[in-house]
């Protein structure tokens, strides 16, 4: 099974009305994220799946529309591909 | 409507030593609130340090004083780094050896740093900042580049130099083969206020050092950073005429005393430990660092509350700003100057005022003049 685990030296700086920025010391790079990719980012901790954080989304966010799934989904994508999330391989507990 | 406030602050400039090597004539830091006697040792920064590195401050900038002249500055680079920070130091040059470029090219965390630079040979650069200082900033900008390095360099234009910009910036990016290069130019506070008559620039001036930067930028497209001093203030002040005649519309919080939004991002702290809403308001002390939360302060202190809520305050309840037909695209400007010039931060700055540059003789570059009427 793989989980997803966020890149511990980057840091979530919580701003304003639940939107949050991403920011990695090492590079000085930010990144702005919207409410719910912080409920996203705030769930990659090597223990929950890509489904299971769709989930735990679905709960959290109220009347979520038919395409978030498809959207997180790509926005899990970008974060593997800057190397801001790591896939975490092992048994299903 | 009342702008959101952050949790925290993104970024925290620290006057992290008040002793300087130089003593430049228009220094904003000496005699003013920020001209402390003893600066506060390792081991509280260090302690302060942590708290940062908890409340999610992206960048310090690290300023004086000179930073340079702290002897454990290195040291304390060194250990911000345990913490998720990055920095960016503000510095004369005159310090910077070939150890102390290396040591920063390996920091891994230098967001940038500015070498101040106010001519293009010694005697005009040295006459307000003593003998000797250009031939070391020049080696120090030098020392930064042998390494890989890139300064940001600030010309701070003054009486003295404002007719030699163009060499400056030929200087700067053709001889010394910098990118570009940012400008402010002396302002009321520190020592400056002292030594107005011989380095504020008189609005016939100011004006004729708009048109010189202009030019520059002509010849140097995108290389010149107007983020303050003349020509910032001649585009700001080209969006007020355009503004008056109804080409464009006027500024978000136009009218108000919004000029500043300081209080909304950062926090600084004196070389001697008291945290400030920032360098040039250091004579409003918020709280001590390691005895007052950071965070408490940042969002409960009645001062930030009160220099936030200057953008409610109309233009047109102050006298000075009385007949002024740019009203509704003014800010207000810098409330530091405000409190400079007139002992009160709630009140419009002269510096930066439109309507008083061209009572007292100023005019907008040729090139603008259809803008009128």
């Amino acid at each position: 099974m793989i989980y997803l685990k966020a890149n511990a030296n980057l840091v979530l700086r919580e701003e304003f009305d639940d939107w949050a920025v991403l920011f990695d010391p090492d590079t000085g790079h930010t990144y702005a994220l919207n409410p719910v990719a912080v409920i996203v980012w705030k769930h990659l901790t090597g223990t929950n799946s890509e489904e299971d954080i769709i989930r735990i989304v679905a709960k959290e966010v109220e009347s979520l529309p038919p395409e978030a799934k498809e959207q997180i989904s790509s926005f899990l994508t970008a974060l593997q591909t800057l190397n801001l999330v790591e896939n975490v391989e092992r048994e299903k507990p | 409507m009342t702008a959101a406030v952050m949790r925290s602050p993104r970024y925290i400039d620290i006057e992290i030593t008040s002793r300087c090597n130089l003593r430049c004539t228009y220094c904003s830091h000496f005699t003013s609130a920020a001209d402390v006697e003893e600066d506060i040792p390792f081991f509280e920064w260090r302690q302060f340090f942590e708290e940062l590195g908890r409340a999610g401050i992206m960048r310090v900038v690290f300023s004086g004083g000179e930073p340079f002249a702290r002897h454990d500055f290195l040291d304390l680079l060194i250990d911000l780094k345990r913490h998720p920070i990055r920095f960016a130091i503000l510095s004369n040059g005159t310090l910077i050896d070939n150890k102390i470029a290396q040591f920063l090219q390996k920091s891994g965390r230098l967001d940038y740093i500015q070498i101040s630079l106010d001519g293009a040979d010694a005697e005009t650069h040295d006459s307000f900042r003593g003998k000797g200082s250009f031939d070391k900033a020049v080696k120090g900008i030098q020392a930064l580049q042998e390494v890989g390095l890139t300064p940001v360099v600030r010309v701070t234009i003054h009486r003295k130099n404002y007719l030699q910009l163009k060499s400056i910036a030929r200087f700067i990016l053709e001889e010394l083969r910098l990118p570009s290069f940012s400008t402010n130019s002396a302002s009321h506070m520190g020592l400056c206020r002292r030594h107005a008559s011989i380095t504020q620039l008189t609005p016939p001036e100011y004006a004729a050092a708009m048109e010189i930067m202009l030019e520059i930028s002509d010849l140097f497209p995108g290389q010149v950073n107007a983020t303050a001093g003349p020509l910032a203030d001649g585009y700001t002040w080209r969006a007020m005429e355009e503004a008056r005649w109804g080409r464009i519309t006027p500024p978000a919080g136009g009218g108000y005393l919004s000029g500043c939004r300081g209080p909304f991002e950062t926090l600084a702290v004196r070389a001697d430990g008291m945290l400030i809403p920032c360098q040039q308001l250091s004579h409003l002390p918020l709280g001590r660092i390691n005895r007052d939360p950071l965070l408490t302060i940042w969002r409960n202190h009645p001062t930030l509350s009160l220099l936030r809520n200057r953008q409610h305050i109309p233009l047109a309840t102050f006298s000075f700003c009385r007949d002024c037909p740019y009203l509704s695209s003014c800010t207000g400007n810098c409330p530091a100057t405000a409190y400079t010039h007139f002992g009160e931060i709630n009140h419009p700055s002269p510096e930066g005022c439109l309507f008083l540059f061209l009572k007292k003789g100023g005019h907008l570059p040729e090139r603008w003049n259809r803008l009128h009427g």
